[in-house]
């Protein structure tokens, strides 16, 4: 896109583009690590992630902070508002998978001293793992080079991680009902799957926001579902 | 899901009748062709913005609906700007008549050298010899229409010069509605204004198109994006895109427009 007639401007909207590209680079470094703390029961490498968590949330602050400033002094419209209204959107998804990330490595330190389940009950998270780290990568990827046709590819493949998780989630009862000492370290696999489901939907709402931020509409067909261990709830009517 | 068109305090009503229909309408200073083909749309009782940078054609255009380029013999506008079905730029439409139709507010405040009460009752004098007490009754209910009454009630005999610019403004707004025209045309209402008579104007602009048909033209795109349902982006003398506001400044269809709007060319 052609340059401002003010160059400041593009001086704003290129900064905001470098901290999302930053916050991005820690989410996928964070949720890479975790698993590897997980996995390996790497307590020291589950508290570094921790600590940069903090930076994330500052980063996201950031970016919120400097998208107000530049909608208050710039008046912007149309591509340049939709991209300032996606920083901050973008921005707040990135943050959230970098809690979830963080509670993964809380999960970590806290079955250290755990009894020892049968390795392969961790296959299947490392598996769910590396398919969101590849999500995540490439709707990060999709924004950066503003494609908006990855962004949608990203989004039509959440339902295989919604798929694997239930299958993981079945997987893991299974172990629970073999030996109930299994049911602590179980259970917090179970939390860290859903949480890497959930960063898998945050991938998903990036990908949406990509597709406001290139096209202007809103994606509002819905998205295939495969997660059956969701309860169905009959939608309220009348509100 | 709301769709941005419900969001917005001003609603387009997309079935309300075409007011004014510009066709094929070509305009020449002298030599130079200053308008090109241009064919638009006016809705009755919405406001249409016309927006676009300096020397695009934007200003000529709404000096041909109240054909004030007839006082200029070297200006000739071709094509057609059907007022109710009957074109105005024909030779045979009484120009005094068509002035009292379409009204125009222009940029820099017009008040007559006289009191406020004859500067209202000036346009009504022109077409209309009411009686006094109807007269009253009338320059009363402009002033009130465009929120002027409540700062001039006590002093209607004292010069309307004496005012400030933005009370200037809404007094030559008042004298505009007295006449009771069907359009009305703002060519920058609001750049010689401040803030705060600038939004009391734009408050104006809002209740005025519940009874007159609005073309604004205005350089503050985001005045446009405010009072306006729709807009036309105007670019060397034709228009590049015309659409509903709310797409031209969120989502536009042509990058020229998108350039200008976002504050890339112009």
């Amino acid at each position: 896109m052609t340059d401002h007639i003010v160059r400041s401007y593009d001086t704003d909207l290129e900064g905001l583009r470098r901290s999302l590209a930053e916050m991005g680079g820690m989410a996928e470094r964070m949720l890479a690590d975790s698993t590897v703390a997980l996995v390996r029961r790497d307590t020291s490498l589950a508290q570094k992630i921790i600590s940069a968590d903090q930076r994330l949330d500052n980063l996201q602050r950031d970016v919120e902070e400097r998208a107000v400033l530049t909608i208050a002094r710039r008046q912007p419209l149309a591509q340049d508002l939709r991209e300032l209204i996606s920083a901050i959107r973008i921005a707040a998804d990135v943050e959230r998978v970098g809690d979830l990330a963080k509670n993964i490595a809380k999960r970590a330190v806290a079955i250290s001293g755990q009894f020892q389940p049968p390795h392969r009950a961790v296959v299947g998270l490392e598996h769910i793992s590396r398919l969101v780290q590849a999500q995540l990568k490439d709707v990060l990827d999709a924004y950066a080079a503003g494609n908006e046709q990855k962004a949608l590819e990203v989004w039509g493949r959440d339902d295989e991680i919604d798929a694997l998780y239930t299958s993981l989630f079945r997987e893991l009862l299974t172990y629970m009902m073999e030996d109930p000492r299994n049911i602590t370290f179980c259970t917090h696999l179970l939390f860290c799957a859903k949480n890497i489901e959930r960063i898998g939907d945050h991938t998903t709402n990036i990908a949406e926001t990509i597709h406001y931020l290139i096209t202007g509409d809103s994606l509002d067909v819905n998205r295939p579902k495969l997660d059956t261990t969701n309860i169905e709830v009959d939608a309220v009517t009348g509100s | 899901m709301l769709s941005t068109l419900e969001l917005s305090p001003q609603t387009l009503d997309a079935e309300a009748p075409v007011r004014i229909a510009v066709k094929n309408l070509d305009f020449y200073y002298g030599e130079h062709k200053a308008l090109k083909n241009i064919n638009l749309d006016f809705r009755d009782r919405h406001v249409t913005a016309l927006i676009g940078p300096s020397g695009c054609g934007k200003s000529t255009l709404l000096r041909i609906f109240n054909r004030i380029y007839s006082l200029y013999p070297e200006q000739r506008a071709e094509g057609q700007i059907l007022l109710d079905g009957r074109n105005v730029i024909s030779n045979d439409v009484d120009v005094n008549e068509l002035r009292s139709r379409v009204g125009m507010v222009f940029q820099k405040p017009t008040p007559f050298p006289m009191s406020i009460y004859d500067n209202v009752a000036f346009g009504i004098r022109l077409y209309e010899k009411p009686p006094k007490s109807e007269l009253d009754d009338r320059v009363e209910g402009a002033l009130r229409r465009s929120a002027l009454w409540d700062e001039v009630k006590d002093k209607l005999k004292s010069s309307g010069m004496g005012l400030s610019g933005g009370q200037q403004q809404r007094l030559c707004i008042a004298r505009t509605i007295a006449q009771k025209p069907e359009v009305i045309l703002f060519d920058e209402p609001t750049s010689a204004l401040d803030p705060i008579s600038t939004g009391k104007i734009e408050d104006l602009l809002e209740q005025l198109k519940t009874d007159f048909t609005i073309v604004i033209v205005t350089h503050n795109m985001q005045q446009a994006a405010r009072i306006s349902q729709y807009t036309a982006f105007m670019y060397l003398g034709e228009v590049i895109e015309f659409a509903p506001t709310n797409t031209i400044f969120m989502n536009p269809g042509k990058k020229q427009t998108q350039d200008y709007v976002t504050g890339r060319f112009g």
